[in-house]
């Protein structure tokens, strides 16, 4: 069952049989956290974070600023761990195996788990060297086979018809919407399993926006996506599942639906209605 | 109280301003008094011959073999420095960033950067140019290539300030999108890194060869100076601060106006060097806000 849910992930898997019998039972799990605990310094920033993400949907982590969603996220692909002083303990099992343990391969878990952050940072290379520079280091790939590749993944990311006349200028002459598709794009090109989005639209206009959380609906059709927003109506729009977090403590999660009309907790509904955060 | 609030702080504002435009115009006149001075005398005294005959034939002599060899100890020098002071200032900016040995290295740095450069030339001297000595026989070997080191001591810092402020700037959101694709930290260093702060560590490197070209004292134990023409790194090596030293010091003032050329040629270089950093860091700049 892992070694099937690993393949009908990647995108270029076609859509055979599997792959409906999956989407036909849709609770299982690609991500979950056991236990989770997240101390920087003497901050105690998660606090005993117990949840499962479904694959191939859309989980949205919403809350208000400082209640750990972002911490959460990173935590997912132990980036948090560029930085001295902050520690996660519990388990984080990536298709039921722990990526917490030191043992559990970095460079691996990174390729398996891509990130887009809130501001898009091009690398200072062309468009086309944005994309494949990550795929370089993973694999070896003939110069036809990686032009096939990056094409794939701007594709993927809706921003081939707006740079395939212009693949070899550099990334930092596109508009901001564009370079964050760019950096989905480089995300993508990895063929990962899961992708967090951290308020990837945060720093973008409405048009943008919209193209992105357009690009996230069908994107989910591959990739298992968890998105932190503080925009409640992105995170209505655009998912099946929603999480609240309150002062690093999972208030509620469940169906997007039901968060957002039912709430079972105060607290839930006092955020969403907007009386408080 | 006959002032208003209002015409108080308009008043303090007026005195504030002039004390400090004063004070800005006090230091740019003697900045401009040098210029004006080393202009003066300097080109009064420049002819084709200070660039074809070496100094061996004094007040009828030139500057070519001081010339020369600055030009090759300040090269030797840069060769020596830069690879040394790039990758410490590497070390510094991306692998001891926030750790205390970091922070330790970064003040021992700033105490070679502001130490006195005839404390380095004794220092060259001491472990260079004595130890050769020895291995010649008795003779006192300065050379080129002490003069080199010296100046280097007088570069690197610089270089590995330099280069550690410029990774500095460089934001971490770029740092967790390379390391987010699984990419290692050498591979992001070399290949991001570096490519975002290149134009700031060249423009530091330019720097350093604007300060080390005008430096006398380190030279003095170690290059010495030579009144012949030498590409030999083991000769002793003429440098035009020292050479203007030594023309100052003489009597003779048709020496004295060798040495305002050789002013004006180091001044006009320390200036170009200057300016051309400015212009290449400004074009190459890359920028993330």
């Amino acid at each position: 069952m892992t070694e099937m849910l690993l393949d009908t992930s990647l995108p270029s898997a076609t859509l055979t049989e599997p792959e409906s019998v999956q989407t036909s039972s849709p609770a299982t799990t690609k991500l979950a956290t056991r236990g989770l605990n997240f101390h920087y310094r003497q901050a105690h920033a998660l606090k005993d974070i117990t949840l499962d993400i479904p694959t191939q949907q859309v989980t949205a982590i919403i809350g208000p600023s400082g209640c750990g969603k972002s911490t959460l996220l990173r935590v997912f692909n132990r980036i948090y761990a560029v930085y001295p002083g902050q520690v996660a303990t519990g388990e984080v099992l990536l298709d039921g195996e722990n990526v917490l343990d030191p043992a559990y391969p970095l460079q691996r878990l990174r390729a398996r788990v891509g990130m887009v952050f809130q501001k898009p940072v091009p690398f200072p290379m062309t468009i086309f060297e944005n994309v494949a520079w990550g795929i370089r280091h993973h694999e070896k790939l003939s110069k036809a086979d990686m032009a096939v590749r990056v094409e794939q993944a701007l594709r993927r990311a809706a921003l081939w018809d707006e740079v395939k006349d212009k693949l070899g200028h550099s990334a930092l002459g596109l508009s901001g919407g564009q370079q964050q598709r760019l950096c989905i794009a480089r995300g993508v090109a990895l063929h990962p399993e899961v992708l967090l989005l951290d308020e990837p639209t945060s720093a973008l206009d409405p048009i943008a926006t919209g193209r992105i959380e357009q690009l996230v609906d069908e994107l989910k059709q591959d990739y298992t996506i968890v998105i932190v927003t503080h925009n409640m109506q992105q995170a209505a729009r655009i998912s099946d599942r929603t999480a609240f977090m309150y002062l690093g403590e999972l208030i509620e999660y469940g169906a997007t639906e039901q968060i957002f009309t039912q709430p079972d907790k105060r607290q839930t509904e006092d955020y969403i209605s907007g009386r408080f955060g | 109280m006959i002032l208003t609030l209002h015409t108080r702080r308009r008043m303090v504002n007026v005195v504030a301003l002039a004390l400090s435009g004063a004070a800005t115009a006090i230091g740019l006149l003697f900045l401009g008094w040098i210029l004006w001075v080393t202009l003066k005398n300097g080109i009064s005294a420049l002819n084709l011959q200070l660039f074809t005959r070496i100094s061996a034939y004094g007040a009828e002599g030139g500057l070519a073999n001081a010339i020369v060899g600055s030009v090759f100890m300040d090269l030797l020098a840069l060769l020596l420095c830069v690879p040394i002071g790039v990758l410490a200032g590497v070390f510094l900016g991306e692998y001891a960033n926030r750790s205390k040995l970091g922070s330790t290295i970064r003040f021992l740095n700033d105490i070679l950067l502001s130490a006195p450069s005839i404390v380095l030339g004794l220092f060259v001297y001491v472990i260079v140019v004595v130890p050769s000595s020895q291995l010649t026989g008795g003779a006192v070997s300065f050379s080129g290539v002490a003069g080199a080191i010296a100046l280097a001591l007088i570069g690197l810092p610089v270089i590995v300030r330099t280069t550690d402020e410029m990774l500095q700037l460089v934001p971490n959101t770029l740092r967790e999108a390379a390391l987010s694709l699984g990419v290692p930290q050498w591979k992001l260093t070399l290949q991001v890194l570096m490519r975002v702060a290149a134009s700031g560590i060249v423009t530091g490197v330019l720097l350093a060869l604007a300060r080390l070209a005008g430096e006398t004292a380190p030279l003095l134990f170690t290059a010495f100076g030579n009144n012949f023409m030498t590409l030999n790194p083991l000769d002793a090596t003429a440098s035009i601060p020292v050479t203007i030293y030594q023309y100052t010091n003489d009597p003779n003032p048709a020496m004295h106006a060798i040495a305002w050329a050789g002013a004006l040629l180091i001044t006009l270089l320390v200036l170009a060097l200057s300016l051309l950093a400015r212009s290449y860091l400004k074009r190459n700049r890359i920028t993330y806000d």
